[in-house]
């Protein structure tokens, strides 16, 4: 051992800034993979944690008030699996918040009153005022972290166009709902306001029931057995929200983070892999006198092999120990961001497991592959090393003679040296295809948000129109007139939308008078409702109907049979929705009700205006007025600055990959090639002929690979983007692939690419002639 | 009788210095010297003298510490490196001891790499090359060899070839047939002395008298300066008297 320790010292001491570099790869991978592996097993523990901490009913349910009853709530404590139930009295109702992160956020929203006495679903205060507030609520984390509501702020919740407004008296968490992905959010008033809110909206008032269940049962089954007791009972359900969907919904962008982690802890531990084999590989070849000195002296072959190997085992140990300890300053930032998120938080703290599988991982998979690498060592005799054969060393064929083939010399001088760095090629053609996917697949996204960002938003967002404007009852028609007569409106749409039963599932409905006219057909197959016995379905529900079946729709009392004439789409519903006519929606209610008007300008920068306008001009028509296009306007500059930090992120991502592979490739190849340059040198090669001609030699094959990619991109794209948006629930989306577009990234690419190379070559200058001579 | 003929590099005030840690150690200095046109120009002297040194800085290879050289009236020690390798392939052939071929290449691609930097087409270049080989006995199926695949002195032959394949205005060579057995040898200065008697200029470092004995101007480096210079006249196949001339001029300056 002590024999071979001086070699190994020798090897990392002859090149210490390639292992350097090597190093710092492997301490990428180790911080990111860390952080990864902690995140996975940490924040899911966390959660359950805090789930079981503040006893979360793993289901509620939640049904009008006018409906509940004593018998509901002994028929869910009598089912098999059910361990309790608790109820409570709440309003559940669709709320606006006003300046919700900058923007105006519709969500549905259940208010608690505070005071109730509850053994389920408890809070924890996370901070509470000190001072007496006025409208005191009690938001939950997510408001606050999200919506950037900090104690004492003001808070205003629109409900059916009507403002109250709120003082944030204490922020809370509760495992119950959570963020925008379980598709509800609480808040918590006061005994006194709480009174007040549900007097003036006693039709929205309801009764939660919280039910935790038995050891050991299943959640599926306990949630169709309550889904079953309520049908039974003929109550509508406004929500049966499990704690499995919650969880899902909170810890979805936590389960992407591990996921592009991981995925990019991959590539980097492949590129550390290639490069350890690459750089034994060479080492092998340009070193094979040494070793067989060595072998010649004594030394067996596995010793050789050994101080070869460890010095890279060595090495991705101590980088990987390096970069789990600075993976524990980066996962505290991680956290914050993942809880405004989440809404609820974590702390992490240090993680054995993870630390020790992620430095067996990197070590053991570097130290296999340098050491399959070095093997080769093994079969050659000392006395072929000696006169610096290795197998590969007698090229058989002569690649484009000069003297026979056609063409410019120095051109061909390129060719062969292309064919004389096959290998590399190889891997550089796989590479710059692999990234030019990712180009594309960024550069596509580029094109459709940033550039033509209907295509995109379409795909992302509910109809939206300019205005909206929600009328007082009864003063419909006469606001009509009034946008006949303002020729600045194009033409408007009655909408409506309310919560409808089909067939035992709960959906939102949506109503418009003509489906053709909206901006945003989500219609992806079959066709919208025209008449009143016609409907559309959500495609939640596409396994269950089919075009042309005959469905019961129910509110409140009152169902309907209507005919299925299409499938609609619906990202933020997941899908959950369905179409009426104007006609087919009214005659499920038995009142007349008040549609809101989506208003249709002919210039969009009147948005601001008209929505102020009509508010104050006509207070005895309209309940409330928003400013829609500036919400889609502020959606997409949102979607806009995402994307061009991803492409961004790309890019720099791919450029990254290229210089290092790139750099590895050259700069091995210089060493390799210093005599032979020395002799091109001496010959009369000018350093600028040198550059271009090594350059190039990389070149035809990264801009062919590029270019292929490229153009593949233009069939695979659509698939790659319809599968996202299929998994996202969005089954038709108006995502264009530009052949421009591409191409345009594709030669950045490849310029890239060029300058790079050429920089990287610039240490031929260097070289001289006379140096040659001299060793 | 020597300056009747025409000078190609007056080389004046000529210094060469290496710093290696912080001692600077001298090769040489105030260094004059001029080479003739149709020579062949022998440098001799003892290990260590600075002959590579000096032959390789006439070359445009190196660069003295200070001085000039000037070629033909201009001078090449203010010239930057890319206008020196331009300079080099238009006036320099270059034989070494190791030979340094390209050995991704066979030994006619290698001689074809070298002619790519002149004017001449690719078939000129590969009818000059033939006639080439065929001067310096290399059959046509040898030509088509790897490096690795042919013997010494087959491989310095060729490299001769790539060194004139451009008409370089002097062909530089140092110690061509130090790696070589005497066989190869002679074969290899019999090259030389037949492109000598074409009108070939040359410049040949080298240990050894016999080499030596094939050019017409030997001169001896020591102590920092040309110590010595003897002129032998034209090389004859049995020549008593040049063999005499030389021994007494090495043993003169103290070989
Ligand atoms: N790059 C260098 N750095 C430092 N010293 C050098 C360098 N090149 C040459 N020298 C020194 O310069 C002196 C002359 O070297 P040079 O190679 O010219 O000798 P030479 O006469 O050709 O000897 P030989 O007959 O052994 O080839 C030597 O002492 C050598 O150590
Ligand atoms: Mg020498």
């Amino acid at each position: 051992m002590k024999k071979i320790a001086n070699q190994i010292l020798y090897n990392l001491k002859k090149e210490k800034s390639s292992f350097i570099s090597f190093g710092v790869i492997i301490l990428i991978t180790a911080l990111i993979l860390n952080c990864a592996a902690v995140l996975l097993r940490q924040v899911d523990s966390a959660y359950d944690e805090k789930f079981e901490e503040l006893s979360t009913a793993p289901l509620n349910a939640i049904v009008p008030e006018v409906q509940s009853n004593s018998e509901l709530e002994k028929a869910f404590n009598e089912a098999e699996e059910v361990e309790k139930c608790e109820s409570h009295t709440a309003i559940m109702t669709e709320a606006t918040v006003k300046d919700f992160n900058g923007a105006d956020f519709s969500m549905n929203t259940v208010f608690y009153n505070i005071d109730d006495k509850r053994t389920l679903n408890s809070f924890e205060l996370v901070s509470e005022s000190e001072n007496d507030v006025v409208n005191p609520i009690y938001i939950p984390l997510y408001v606050s972290n999200f919506g950037g509501f900090a104690l004492n702020d003001e808070i205003v919740y629109v409900i059916d166009g009507k403002s109250h407004s709120f003082t944030v008296a204490g922020v809370i968490e509760e495992m119950q709902y959570g963020n925008y992905g379980s598709g509800l959010l609480c808040a918590y008033l006061p005994e006194e306001e709480f009174a007040e809110l549900a007097d003036s909206y006693s039709s929205k008032t309801v009764v939660e029931y919280s039910m935790s269940v038995k050891n050991g049962a299943s959640l599926d089954k306990v949630t169709n057995d309550v889904s079953k007791a309520i049908d039974n009972k003929g109550v509508m359900v406004l929500s049966i929200l499990d704690s499995e969907s919650v969880k899902g919904a909170r810890t979805m962008v936590t389960d992407l983070l591990v996921l592009i982690l991981a995925a990019f802890s991959l590539i980097t531990l492949a590129v550390s892999v290639f490069l350890s084999n690459f750089k034994v590989k060479n080492a092998i070849e340009s070193e094979i006198t040494n070793m067989s000195v060595l072998k010649a002296l004594g030394y067996t072959s596995a010793q050789i092999v050994a101080s070869i190997t460890l010095p890279y085992g060595i090495v991705s140990l101590l980088f990987a120990i390096l970069g789990v300890g600075l993976s524990y300053a980066l996962l505290p930032v991680l956290c914050s961001v993942l809880t405004v998120q989440s809404g609820f938080s974590f702390d992490i703290s240090f993680d054995l497991p993870s630390f020790v599988c992620v430095a067996c991982i990197l070590c053991g998979v570097v130290t296999f592959f340098t050491f399959m690498a070095a093997r080769k060592i093994k079969k050659t005799q000392p006395i072929d090393g000696l006169r610096g054969n290795t197998s590969s060393k007698h090229q058989k064929r002569n690649y484009f003679p000069l003297e026979e083939t056609k063409g410019n010399t120095k051109f061909l001088l390129v060719l062969k040296q292309m064919i004389a760095s096959k290998k590399q090629n190889v891997m550089l053609f796989l590479v710059s295809f692999v990234l030019t996917v990712l180009i594309a697949f960024s550069g596509t996204l580029f094109y459709n948000v940033v550039v033509k960002p209907e295509n995109f938003m379409s795909a992302l967002s509910d109809e939206v129109a300019d205005v909206i404007i929600y009328p007082k009852s009864d003063s419909v028609s006469e606001l009509e007139e009034k946008f006949e007569d303002d020729n600045r409106v194009q033409y408007s749409l009655k909408y409506m939308s309310a919560i409808v039963k089909i067939e035992g599932k709960t959906v939102t409905a949506f109503a418009c008078e003509d489906f053709s006219k909206v901006r945003n057909d989500v219609c992806y197959m079959g066709e919208n409702p025209r008449e009143a016995d016609e409907i559309a379905l959500g495609s939640a529900l596409e396994e269950n109907f089919k075009i042309g079946d005959t469905v019961k729709v129910t509110v409140d009392d009152i169902t309907k049979s209507f005919k299925v004439t299409g499938f609609v789409q619906s990202i933020n519903l997941q899908g959950e929705l369905c179409e009426l006519s104007i006609e087919g929606y009214n005659s499920l209610f038995a009142k007349k009700q008040t549609p809101f008007l989506y208003v249709y300008l002919e210039n969009f920068e009147n948005a601001g205006k008209i929505t102020k306008e009509y508010k104050s001009d006509y207070p005895t028509l309209v309940a409330d007025t928003v400013n829609s296009y500036k919400l889609q306007k502020e959606a997409q500059d949102m979607y806009m600055g995402i994307t061009v930090v991803l492409v961004v992120a790309i890019f720099a991502v791919t450029i990254f990959i290229v210089l290092f592979i790139l750099y590895i490739v050259i700069k091995s190849l210089l060493v390799k090639r210093r005599q032979e340059l020395g002799i091109y040198k001496a010959m009369g090669y000018t350093s600028s002929q040198l550059i271009l001609q090594t350059a190039g030699s990389f070149m035809p094959v990264s801009m062919i690979a590029i270019m292929l990619s490229g153009v593949l991109a233009l069939f695979y794209m659509p698939a790659i983007y319809q599968f996202i948006f299929e998994t996202l629930g969005v089954m038709k989306n108006n995502i264009e692939i530009s052949f421009g577009f591409l191409m345009l990234f594709a030669v950045a690419q490849i310029l890239v690419n060029i300058i790079i190379s050429i920089i990287l070559c610039m240490p031929i200058r260097k070289i001289s002639a006379y140096t040659l001579i001299k060793e | 009788m020597s300056n009747k003929k025409e000078i190609i590099i007056k080389a004046t005030k000529l210094k060469k210095s290496f710093i290696t840690g912080d001692t600077e150690q001298t090769i040489f200095e105030y260094l004059n010297l001029n080479i003739y046109k149709g020579d062949f120009t022998v440098i001799m002297g003892s290990s260590g003298a600075g002959k590579s040194t000096l032959m390789y800085s006439l070359s445009g290879m190196d660069r003295p510490t200070s001085g000039e050289i000037v070629w033909d009236g201009k001078a090449i020690t203010s010239l930057n490196d890319d206008k020196l390798a331009i300079f080099r392939r238009k006036n320099c052939g270059f034989v070494f001891q190791q030979i340094y071929l390209l050995d991704k290449m066979s030994l006619m691609d290698n001689v074809l790499t070298a002619s790519a930097l002149s004017e001449t087409s690719k078939k000129d270049s590969v009818k000059y090359a033939n006639e080439l080989f065929t001067l310096v006995n290399i059959p046509e199926i040898t030509r088509k060899k790897f490096p690795s695949q042919v013997s010494g002195g087959e491989a310095q032959r060729a490299g001769i070839v790539r060194a004139v394949i451009n008409k370089p205005k002097i062909l530089f060579a140092d110690e061509p047939t130090g790696a070589l057995n005497s066989n190869n040898s002679t074969a290899v200065l019999d090259v030389f002395t037949k492109l000598h008697g074409a009108g070939q200029s040359i410049i040949m470092v080298t240990h050894d008298k016999n080499t030596a004995l094939r050019g017409n101007r030997v001169l001896y480096v020591k102590d920092g300066k040309i110590y010595g210079e003897c002129d032998l006249g034209g090389y004859t196949n049995d020549s008593k008297d040049r063999e005499a001339k030389l021994n007494n001029f090495l043993k003169e300056m103290g070989w």
